[in-house]
């Protein structure tokens, strides 16, 4: 059960197709977690169908269209319909391993500990997933159990998903499916919870920026690895 | 009496869905062609007004989607027209990331695959047909600027902050407009 959801109006950007896809790929992750999410982006599709279907249509001659749609289709191999289907199911995890988002499967083949992971600090690692041309960086960030984040400030807008374990700062604890949208004035000092290490998935605008004395230093070095840094 | 038409028309489509999924009858694909490109250009064009070849495209796109995926179609988690709308704003969204200025390799098809429905519920049919009815009701009774807020979220495909710019409108204002909106139309309701 989460306690953190995405705003309604993200939600509607989501089920319209209108939402950034680094974006989405948040919300996405967000739902396999939470099915009061789910229930109201079923009703924003079907709100979307009604709009669809009174949208004005232009009267045009399709029948050029039609004809070599009806070439196209039958020159098309024979589809394998089941393919991405099965490809999932083999990757069901073992009973020790994390379980990976659907959503995450096309960055994240096999498992977490695959990745390239750059170690920030001893208890804090980050691994990025996919930087965005001229947009977001797409990232997990794995910090040890009991251990604080760096204080940080943001650039741009974060938003983070709590993939596995939990962390608190001051405004509350986050759990599992927990979506947490912050804006470049939030300074805040999140620490994770001493039962587990605590995995989440960051998509960030522009780079974050470390607040505190030591880990000012860390800025140079997360900027190197933020697509906007490039210029 | 125009209702009972639509109905009619809707029951007849679903029949051809399953006529495709079952012995790949061209005949039913060529009747949903002509119901749904129709549908589907007007939604690309209201995107990007005068692309034509894109908005061909993707009609042709979503038909071979369509014509490829009417198997896994099942009317009781979705009725055909929303399952035509996420396969028109999944086309839409891929054909636009394909060909932009700046390429994303974030594969969409990934993003919108799970939000099905699994849980087995025998209501769910029935509560399916009530949210249906609701917004539809709801929507022709929306205040004009309400619903040209909706539209140009859902068709022009612009984000809020986007609207806010287009319709030289504050932020708050656009919000408030969709937040009312989807409140009539029990899609909102305050946590």
């Amino acid at each position: 059960m989460t306690n953190y959801h995405p705003s309604i109006e993200m939600l509607t950007d989501y089920a319209a197709g209108s939402l950034p896809l680094a974006h989405s790929l948040c919300v996405s992750t967000h739902l396999e977690h939470c099915h009061e999410c789910q229930q109201q982006i079923r009703k924003l599709e079907m709100l979307g169908s009604h709009l669809f279907d009174q949208t004005p249509v232009e009267e045009r001659q399709l029948s050029s269209l039609k004809d070599s749609f009806f070439d196209t289709l039958m020159k098309q191999p024979k589809v394998e319909t089941h393919v991405k289907q099965s490809h999932i199911e083999k990757n069901t995890p073992h009973w020790d391993e994390y379980k990976i988002p659907s959503s995450l499967r096309q960055f994240i083949t096999k498992s977490y500990d695959d990745l390239t992971w750059m170690r920030l600090s001893p208890s804090f690692k980050i691994a990025t997933l996919y930087n965005e041309d001229g947009g977001a960086q797409i990232a997990l960030t794995r910090v040890k159990a009991g251990a604080h984040m760096p204080t940080h400030t943001h650039t741009g807008d974060e938003i983070t998903l709590v993939l596995e374990g939990a962390f608190s700062d001051e405004s509350g604890v986050y759990r599992q499916g927990d979506f947490i949208n912050r804006d470049a004035s939030h300074k805040h000092k999140p620490i994770v919870t001493k039962d587990a290490e605590c995995i989440c998935l960051t998509v960030l605008d522009a780079p974050i920026e470390f607040t505190g004395w030591f880990t000012r230093l860390l800025n140079p070095i997360i900027r190197r690895y933020h697509p906007h840094s490039h210029a | 009496m125009e209702r009972a038409t639509q109905l009619q028309s809707d029951e007849q489509r679903i029949d051809d869905m399953f006529a495709i999924a079952e012995h790949r009858d061209q005949a039913a694909l060529a009747r949903l062609f002509d119901h749904y490109v129709p549908k589907v250009r007007a939604f690309c064009l209201a995107k990007q007004p005068g692309a034509n070849l894109m908005a061909d495209d993707i009609a042709q796109e979503v038909m071979i989607r369509i014509w490829n995926k009417a198997h896994t179609y099942k009317q009781e988690s979705a009725s055909l027209n929303t399952w035509v709308f996420t396969l028109a704003r999944n086309a839409r969204i891929d054909y636009l990331r394909k060909n932009s200025r700046h390429q994303s390799n974030i594969d969409p098809e990934y993003l919108w695959q799970n939000v099905v429905d699994e849980n087995a519920d025998p209501f769910k049919d029935a509560q399916q047909k009530k949210d249906q009815e609701r917004i539809q009701q709801g929507l022709d009774k929306l205040p004009a600027d309400q619903k040209q807020v909706l539209a140009k979220v859902y068709l022009e495909g612009k984000t809020h902050k986007e609207a806010a710019e287009e319709l030289s409108l504050p932020l708050g204002t656009i919000k408030s407009r969709v937040r009312l909106a989807l409140h009539k139309l029990t899609i909102y309701v305050k946590r």
